[in-house]
This record gives structure tokens, sequence and C-alpha cells, in this order.
């Protein structure tokens, strides 16, 4: 079974995108939560999700050290992470690319262009 | 004595012995001509009367008679010796003591008919001049009488010494005259040539006095006045110069105290990036002397960045350089770099050296960090929030029109509006939250742009390539109002490095404004190539700008238009937006346009120099008002 994580400390945002990925857990493809860097990275290791979802702005730890820890991590499945910038800062761009992450969206995102992105990853057809 | 008449006098002197020894010499001749004619006639008398009174006596051989006779005649002056002698040439008296000469023998043998004259010469007595008259025609004898021929010479010597003596006399009263004469004209003509030297000398008050109403007198007074004219000129002149030089000092003195109070620092380097003068407010940002910077080269002060702007300035006189250099105490300084060029120079040729202002901007970094940090924070917050809005409005519209809507089934006409209204709404909501997404796009762009913060990239874009790409992602906005887009683009334009996104967002832009303002006609996009650039212009026939609002649609957050009343569709930052990003690369932008009939937008993007470096920015002078406002 595949599984995708939200990692978001701001509960609406996880609870959005819970709900915008309600197809694919129509589709038995399980979505997970944490809500911070270091739950993630317990999550990751004990269930090895295939995509993640990873907000750059968090408390503790933020998404750019999470994603260098995840992609540093050899024993591991390799997840594809995407993450989720606030575009406050150009370099964003650059940083997410230097973490190792896969690809990024800036926030707010149009749900359409992300049902797309996450069925072409999980090769899973949402018709 | 004046040198001219030194000078004439030797030529007088030489000149009067050459007359007086002429004088002298023709006299000597003419007297010895008379004399001798005169001894000669006065010999002559003696010897004839000699030999008439005498030819008795010779003929009864009375010699004492004769002797006594001869004695008799010697005594008249001139006359030397007295000799008579017989027919055989035997001298029967004579007048010679104590001996005769030997000499006479080669005369007392002479028998001339008539009187005779002839020279002789006897050793130890001289010239003399012998007359020799015959007696009784040479049968009794013959008398011989001899003048002394020394006795003309010395009397003609004491004749030419006395003349000699007389002109000379007169010659040396006539020099003291002509002395006395010169110097009384040449006395002022000197007094006035010492005068005419103190006046080299500048000294105007000493006083000269000749009143004299001849020439040198005139000429005397031409030169007082000419004294007191060049001395009132002098005057002026020199109160002039006074003036200057106070006006100078007080000058150069305020100067020196704007410079020395001037906030920012200031730096002079040569054209060797050697420091030549920095001010306190300079040497107190550094922490050092005064002295510790005079004379070293910039780049072992300052670094190598610093050195470059400073060489870079003073072989360019049209630019300004800027960078940021570390000042003492861990604070941030600007410099500002601008070549020193004197008005004559050719703008290419090498100035002269370079003027570096330093600012401390330490706290404008800190706002400036504060503000992005602020600005990141805002984005991020308002981001947020905007993120669940959108999304969750799309996830209910997904749901009311999957889930709900369909399995309505009711004729009640009230249902069935709101089910009308609440998709219409819901719609609102969505292009409202498209229209906030855009909004604080545009902001963060802007105050990125205008922060500086954006980084740039450089990479070879195919101008061509970024139009299509612009025109792609604006293509829906044709379609929604079917307008059609001409485009005319030059299949040849050169590539040009810089920043592809940036150039898309200024076309995009251009692009949906002249859509936006535009209901019916076309839009026509051109790019061509100029000498030094590429020239990109969006034409449409749309609602066009007046001739007022024109200097301002470029400005941040103007519309042109009355925003109260016509609702503005956008946030008026766009072509804000789009003139720095132009700019930036060191092009223009302007616009063209006539109210009713359309507009035309240009900008220009420079091939050269595009590839600016990040560091060192170079700003035209364009520029620079906009940067200190
Ligand atoms: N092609 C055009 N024709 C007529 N007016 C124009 C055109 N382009 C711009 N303007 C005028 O200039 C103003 C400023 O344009 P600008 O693009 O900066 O802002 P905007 O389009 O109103 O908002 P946005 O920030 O969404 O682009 C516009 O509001 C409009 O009045
Ligand atoms: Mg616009």
């Amino acid at each position: 079974m595949k599984k995708i994580l939200i990692v978001d400390d701001d509960p609406i945002i996880r609870n959005l995108l819970e709900q915008i990925l309600e197809p694919f857990a129509e589709k038995d493809i399980e979505i997970l939560i944490a809500e911070n860097g270091l739950v993630a990275l317990d999550i990751i290791k004990e269930k090895q999700p295939e995509l993640i979802f990873l907000d750059v702005m968090m408390p503790k730890m933020n998404g750019f050290e999470v994603c260098q820890k995840i992609k540093n991590n050899p024993t591991d499945k390799i997840p594809y992470i995407i993450m989720l910038t606030a575009k406050g800062q150009e370099t964003d761009k650059e940083k997410a690319k230097a973490s190792g992450a896969d690809c990024y969206i800036t926030k707010p995102f149009n749900i359409n262009d992300l049902l797309n992105k996450v069925s072409e990853i999980l090769q899973v057809n949402l018709n | 004595m004046s040198k001219l008449f030194k000078k004439t006098l030797i030529m007088i002197v030489i000149l009067f012995m050459i007359i007086a020894f002429t004088i002298a010499i023709s006299t000597g001749w003419n007297l010895y001509n008379d004399l001798l004619q005169e001894y000669k006639s006065k010999g002559t008398a003696i010897a004839k009367s000699i030999a008439s009174s005498s030819i008795e006596t010779l003929l009864n051989r009375d010699a004492s008679t004769i002797q006594a006779m001869i004695d008799r005649f010697l005594e008249i002056s001139g006359v030397s010796y007295i000799f008579v002698v017989d027919a055989n040439g035997e001298i029967i008296s004579h007048t010679f003591v104590p001996t005769i000469p030997e000499e006479i023998s080669k005369i007392k043998n002479d028998k001339p008919k008539d009187t005779y004259v002839k020279e002789i010469v006897f050793e130890n007595m001289g010239i003399f001049i012998d007359i020799t008259s015959p007696i009784l025609e040479g049968i009794a004898g013959y008398v011989h009488v001899g003048m002394d021929k020394s006795n003309i010479i010395a009397q003609i010597k004491s004749a030419m010494l006395r003349q000699l003596l007389l002109i000379s006399l007169i010659f040396i009263f006539s020099i003291i005259i002509a002395y006395m004469l010169v110097n009384k004209v040449s006395q002022p003509l000197n007094a006035l040539t010492d005068y005419a030297k103190k006046l080299t000398l500048h000294d105007f008050s000493s006083p000269v006095d000749i009143k004299s109403d001849d020439e040198i007198g005139l000429l005397a007074n031409t030169m007082k006045s000419m004294a007191t004219d060049l001395h009132e000129v002098f005057d002026r002149y020199e109160q002039a110069i006074n003036d200057a030089i106070v006006e100078l000092q007080n000058t150069l003195a305020y100067l020196t105290a704007v410079i020395d109070n001037m906030a920012d620092g200031l730096l002079v380097t040569d054209t060797d990036g050697v420091i030549t003068h920095v001010n306190p407010a300079l040497s107190h940002m550094f922490n050092m002397r005064e002295s510790d910077f005079i004379g070293r080269d910039c780049r072992s002060i300052f670094g190598d960045k610093f050195a470059e702007i400073v060489e870079k300035s003073i072989t360019n006189s049209e630019e300004i350089f800027t960078t940021e250099i570390e000042l003492a105490q861990k604070r941030i300084g600007k410099a500002v770099a601008t070549g020193i060029h004197k008005d004559t120079i050719q703008s290419d040729e090498k100035g002269i050296g370079a003027v570096i202002l330093i600012r401390d901007i330490t706290s404008e970094k800190e706002v400036d960090r504060m503000k992005t940090d602020f600005i990141s924070t805002v984005s991020h917050e308002l981001r947020t929030p905007l993120t669940a809005v959108k999304g969750f409005t799309e996830i209910i519209k997904k749901r009311l029109e999957d889930d709900i809507f369909p399995n309505v089934t009711t004729d009640n006409k009230r249902v069935l509006k709101s089910i009308l209204r609440i998709r219409d709404n819901i719609n609102i909501i969505l292009s409202e939250g498209e229209r906030l997404t855009a909004l604080i796009n545009d902001v963060l762009d802007i105050s990125k742009l205008e922060a500086g913060r954006i980084d740039w990239k450089l990479e070879n874009v195919r101008p061509a390539d970024a139009i299509e790409q612009a025109i792609i992602a604006t293509s829906a906005l044709f379609e929604q109002k079917k307008l059609p887009l001409i485009k005319d683009i030059d299949e040849n334009l050169p590539e040009i490095i810089c920043d592809k996104d940036r150039i898309i967002q200024v076309i995009i832009n251009l692009l949906s404004n002249a859509v936006k303002f535009t209901d019916s006609g076309s839009v026509t996009c051109r790019a061509q190539k100029l000498e030094d650039s590429i020239l990109v212009s969006i034409s449409d026939t749309g609602t066009g700008i007046s001739e007022t609002e024109k200097d301002h649609v470029f400005e941040k957050f103007r519309q042109a238009g009355d925003t109260l009343t016509d609702k503005p569709t956008g946030t008026g930052l766009g072509l804000s937006i789009c003139r720095q990003i132009i700019e930036h690369y060191g092009g223009t932008i302007w616009v063209e346009s006539e109210l009713g009939k359309g507009s035309t937008f240009y900008f220009t993007l420079p091939l050269k120099n595009i590839n600016d470096v990040s560091d060192i920015s170079k700003i035209t002078y364009n520029n620079i008002e906009k940067e200190y406002k």
C-alpha cells in the first residue's frame, strides 16, 4: 500500500491537504500526518512513504533540514519530496534544490495542479 | 662720464692726433724748405761777399786779412765754418777748430764756375750745407761757406713742438668744454635712466627733478605722468590680487570646512589609486589617523573590490561605481566612487583621480534586513491563510458540484436560485483569491526589486523564446476577449545574457495590460535589433493613456483614470515592476499613446554590459537621482 506523508505545523493546512488528497485515500493510499520534522522522521522510518509534502517554515526543525536528513539516509527507501514554500525569499527555490527536494510548490497552490502531480508520481489514475 | 662721451672722446682723440700730426709734419716740411732756402741764400751771399772782397787779398796772399774777414762772418748765425782755397785747392785760411776735418779733402778741389750748393756730412760734426763760390771765376780760388743743417732741424723740432703743444692745449680745452656740454645734456638723461630703472623695480615714489623745457624735460614729464598712471594701475592690480587671494582663501577655508564637517567619509585618490586626501569623518569610520592613509595605495587599506571601483571610475567618467566596504567596529559602509575629470578632458581619456564617498549604512542595512524579514514573514503569514481560503473554497466548490448539486432534486425555485448564487459567489471568492495572490506576488516582487534582494540569474536568452513563452502564458486572456495577437519578430535577434524569467515577466505584464485595456482591434508584438540593443514593442488598439497620465503609469500603484469611480482591475504595480527590471539591465521603457486610439509600450535591452556584476553596481546618472530620493 502506497503512503503519502504530510508534514506541516499548521493544522489547517494539514487538514486542507488531507481533504485535497481524499481521492487518493479512496484509492487505498494511506495519508500520514506529522506536525513537525522530528515526528516526520520517526514516521518515515517506520512507514517508509513514497511521497512527502514538506512545509518549509516550521518551528524546531525547518523543512530544508528535514529534507536533508531524509535524503542523506542511505538505508531507507528514498521518497519523493514536494516542498511547500511561502515564496518569502527568492533563495527558497535554490535552497530547496540544494537540500534535495524533488520539486516545490508555492502557497497558495492550485488544487488541480497538485492532484495531477501526485497521480503522476504515484502512478495512480484518479478517473 | 657718460659712455657715449667716452666713446666719442676716443674717436675724437684719434682724429685729433691724426690731424695734429699731419699739420705738424706739413708745417715742419714747409719750415724746413724755407730755412734751407734761407740758409742757402744767406750762405751764398756770404760766400759771394767774401769772394768779391777777397780777390786782392788772395792775390796778395794776405792770409791773415782773409782770416780776420772770415772770422767776422763766422759770427753770423747758422754759419758753421768758412774756408778759402786757392786755385790749386790749397786751403789758405779756415775757421776749423782745432783741426780741419778729413772730409774737406773731398770738396776742396771742387771747381765750380758759379756758386754751387751741396750737402756734406762731417763725421762727429753733423750735416752741413756747403756753398762754394769762385773767386775771380776760380782764378784766385774758392770760398766755402758751411751752414749747419742740424740747426735747421733743431729749429723745426722746436717749432713743431710748440705748435703741437698749442694745438694740444686748444684741444684739451675744447674737450673740457665739450665734456661740460655733454654732461649738461647727459646728466638729465642719466637721471631719467635711473628713474626708469627705479620704475621697473616698482618704486614709483622716488622724485626726478628735471625742469628744463627741452625734449628731455618733456620726456621727464611724460615719464612722471606715466609713473603715476602705472602706480595707479599697479595699486589697483595689487588690490585686486589681494582681494582674489582673500577670496580664494575664504573659499578654500569654506570648502575645507564643508569637507571636514561632512558626515560621510570622503577620500580622494590620484590616478594610480594612491590616497591624497581624507576627511575626519573617514578617519573616524576606520578608526585610523589621517596620516595612516595619505600616500598609501587604497588597495592595501581597503582591499581589491574597493580598488576596482576606484580604477573603473578613473577610466570611466560617465558612470558611478559603488561597493560595500567593512568599517571599523563591524560596521558597514557604502562606497561611491566618481572619477575626477577636468572639463577639457575627453570622456574616454583618463581623469586626474577619483573621489570616493563612504556612508555608514549599518543602520540602513539593518532596516533593510528587517524589511526583508518583515516581507517574508508577512508574505508567509498572508499566504498560509490565503492557501486555506483558496484551497477550502475549491474543495467546497468541488464537493458542491460533484456531490451536492447533482443530488438536489427539487423544483423549488428558491433552492435552484440559491444554487446559482452559491456557484457565482464561490467563483467570486476564487477570483478574488487569485487577485489577492497576484497582489501579494507583485508587492513582494517590487519590494525585493527595490531592496536589491533579487538574485539575477545569468543565462543566454533568445529574445524570441522569451516572447513566445510570454505569449503562451497570456494566450488564455486573448482567447477570453477574442483578440488577435499579431507577431512581428525579427528572426535573427542576437542572444542576450539576462534572467529569462524576469524578461518574460516584463512581456507578460505588457501583454496582459494590452489585453486588459483593449476591447476590440488587435495587439501587436514586435521585436527588432537596433545598433547595440534590442527593441521590443507591444501595441494595442485600446483605450490609450492621456498625456498627463503617461508620465505616471510607471509609478507604483498608479493607474490611469479615476480610481474612485472606475473600478481598478489590478494593483498598479505591473509597469513599475517592468521598469525596475528593464532599468536593472540598463535599458529603457516608455510609452507612446493617444487617448481612444491605443498605446504602444516600448523597451530596450542593451546587448553589452547586460551581465551586471552583482556586488559592484553601476549606476547611470539618470538613476542616481532616484537612488538618493
Ligand atoms: N495598454 C494599455 N492601455 C491603456 N492603459 C494602460 C495600458 N497599460 C497600462 N495602462 C495604464 O497604466 C496603469 C498602470 O498599469 P500597471 O500594469 O502598472 O497596473 P495594472 O495593470 O492596473 O495592475 P497590475 O499590477 O495588475 O498590472 C493601468 O492601470 C492603466 O491605467
Ligand atoms: Mg498590469
